[in-house]
């Protein structure tokens, strides 16, 4: 065997081992293990390599990037279980019921509030299918646009700041979190503003398929809508101030600020009195497992990386890239996004940042190494937040995009799934019109960072 | 048949319990991460046993969590196939998949980091920074944690081997997508401000 085609044996290895379906940690460390084992068969690779696995495991855990991840899940776990996500969607919603698509606008905001909170996407569509799009279905919503807009706005916690997805992506890329976040607010407001603008347009075009909310159906009215919106709204509203704010004039590393804001959670959740013991466990239960099975991902990962990159791998891809794909910059990432787009339909977003952005990344350092002469890191987290955008259709390009799963599971059975289908498809657009604006204007992202 | 599946009960509660105190730490890390936050904007001051005992803490939740986390199927997959595999087949992609991809994988870390652990015992290894913690128990907890995912693989290779011959009923597959709908739309229905009022 020569030592060129260990490289693709490997890759078209990879992609055997996972498509069977055991869990990825373990299929990566296989892969990377029996290719290990093959290539000092050959002599392509020392048995060194082997005494490196603690090494890497160890970075692994030493890794004060990651350390954000259990603290944010911790902090949006401990708000949505005490009913923030309910509160607020019955708050906004009687807050804009008044107006022509006012329960629209109010998932929208409720979304991307969520999202600020470390929503998770499954959390903030169950809770929006079944406490706004019964409303929505009651007073004449056309089915399509209430579960777009419900789907949509969930997936809104993948890319608005402190969210999941920018921590493991700055990390894959080897830049700061805090970074990562500045540059994604900006970005992540247009989106939920053109989440917005496709609200009014319908309510132009088709006003019937947006109505406002009849009389009797607003029960807070006058002092009591507002005392409700300073209760309900004030707090969350204040803690996301805090915890975004703090990171992003740098007074507080992002670890920081998730452990603040995951401790601030708990505050607020105990003054409401909602923070049973039930919900504690709960949520410390989801968070360990979330960073467990992550933190294997990652491990499995090291150890499929470090025999790739014995035989060469990394340089093989990065090749690759190079002949295949077109020398222009802007289209070399027009087809990376492209090809996301594509691996988003089968992988999710976990998988992609562990296994396809480190095979991708040396060609990707090489295009931004040649934009951002003085630093290409600036490069890399204009890459990762349009990656991010790109990433959250995941989620929502039917048949397969879980956004539109979780809502179908809690929807009323009169709601036609092709509706689900179709309602997606307005918003699955505006994610691609969003990364192509952001493909070809870098200084919304470049221009926030330190 | 019965003896396996007695022994891969007592690993299954063995887990169980091993979660329910690392779970703990979750609480634990997030109060100490916080309160390092706070004292070293209130006093300007850090300590590197505080700082490091937070991601000391990370690894154990992540270590420590991994074999329960196995025992609840809640390792991610690539389910395109695997979601349309016909239940007996599923059973033999996990038996095959511990085997062989699973076990050896854990076997391999285990071995490789023995000697590494045994060196940092024996120099009583530090943290190389100023007023830091021992690491040699954190780098102890690597093999341990290993042992314990091992312990767990072999517990679901019983329970699939007993599923195949017959001794243990199938569960119905329910993704991991499904099982949270289900957690989650619990907990909606209780918190919605609805019901509260009725």
């Amino acid at each position: 065997m020569s030592f060129e085609v260990m490289a693709p044996l490997m890759f078209v290895g990879l992609i055997v081992f996972l498509l069977l379906g055991y869990p990825v940690a373990f299929s990566l460390g296989a892969v990377g293990l029996l290719f290990g084992w093959i290539g000092m068969h050959y002599d392509f690779i020392q048995p060194v390599f082997l005494q490196n696995i603690p090494l890497r495991i160890f970075d692994t855990l030493k890794n004060q990037t990651l350390l954000a991840i259990p603290f944010f899940t911790f902090m949006g776990l401990i708000l949505e279980r005490s009913g923030m996500a309910e509160d607020l969607l019955d708050t906004v919603g009687q807050l804009f019921g008044r107006l022509r698509g006012g329960i629209a606008y109010a998932v929208i905001l409720v979304g991307a509030l969520l999202g600020a909170t470390t929503g998770v996407v499954a959390a903030s569509v169950i809770a929006m299918g079944l406490i706004s799009l019964p409303v929505m279905l009651r007073y004449g919503y056309s089915p399509r646009v209430a579960s777009g807009v419900i789907a949509a706005s969930g997936t809104l916690a993948q890319i608005v700041p402190p969210s999941l997805v920018l921590i493991v992506m700055a990390d894959q890329l080897g830049v700061s979190v805090g970074d990562m976040y500045r540059g994604a607010l900006v970005p992540s407001l247009i989106l939920t503003g053109l989440y917005l603008v496709y609200v009014v347009v319908v309510s132009l075009i088709n006003p019937k398929a947006v109505p406002s909310l009849p009389e009797e159906a607003r029960t807070y009215r006058g002092a009591r809508l507002v005392k409700r919106v300073l209760t309900v709204m004030i707090p969350p509203l204040v803690l996301i101030f805090l915890v975004l704010g703090t990171i992003f004039i740098g007074v507080a590393t992002p670890t920081e600020g998730g452990a603040m804001g995951a401790a601030g959670a708990l505050v607020l959740a105990a003054l409401r009195r909602r923070l049973s013991l039930k919900v504690l466990l709960q949520a410390m239960e989801s968070t360990a497992r979330l960073t467990s099975f992550v933190a294997f991902i990652l491990v499995g990962s090291r150890i499929f990386s470090l025999v790739f990159v014995g035989v060469d791998g990394d340089r093989w891809v990065e090749n690759l890239l190079k002949t295949a794909l077109p020398d222009n910059p802007i289209a070399f990432l027009l087809v990376i996004n492209v090809l996301v787009f594509l691996i988003a339909f089968f992988l999710d977003y976990f998988e992609i940042a562990f296994i396809i952005i480190p095979l991708i990344l040396p060609a990707v350092t090489g295009i931004m190494e040649g934009l951002y002469p003085q630093d290409y890191k600036i490069g890399l987290y204009w890459f990762g937040v349009m990656l991010g955008v790109n990433l959250q259709t995941s989620f929502m390009h039917p048949p397969f995009g879980f956004a539109l799963f979780f809502l179908r599971s809690v929807a009323p059975p009169s709601l036609k799934t092709s509706d689900i289908y179709w309602g997606a498809v307005p918003f699955v657009i505006i994610q691609v019109i969003m990364t192509l604006v952001l493909l070809f204007n870098p200084w919304l992202v470049t221009n926030w960072l330190k | 048949m019965r003896f396996l599946l007695g022994i891969s009960r007592a690993i299954d509660a063995l887990s169980l319990n091993i979660n329910k105190a690392v779970i703990w730490l979750v609480l634990l890390s997030t109060l100490v991460s916080a309160g390092n936050a706070l004292v070293r904007y209130a006093l300007h001051s850090s300590s590197n046993a505080w700082l490091e005992l937070q991601w000391i803490m990370f690894g154990a939740i992540f270590l420590l969590g991994a074999s329960y986390t196995l025992m609840k199927n809640g390792h991610v997959r690539v389910d395109v196939l695997y979601s349309k595999y016909p239940p007996r087949v599923k059973l033999w992609v996990d038996l095959l998949g511990t085997l062989f991809f699973l076990i050896p994988t854990a076997v391999v870390i285990f071995l490789t980091s023995l000697p590494w652990v045994a060196n940092s015992i024996s120099t009583r290894e530090m943290s190389p920074d100023a007023g830091g913690l021992p690491y040699w128990p954190i780098k102890l907890l690597i093999p341990v944690a290993l042992v314990l995912l091992i312990l767990q693989a072999i517990s679901e290779v019983i329970k699939r081997l007993a599923m195949l011959t017959g001794h243990l009923d199938i569960p119905e597959y329910v993704t991991e997508e499904e099982a949270e709908v289900q957690e989650v739309k619990a907990i909606v229905v209780q918190n919605d401000p609805k019901e509260d009022k009725q």
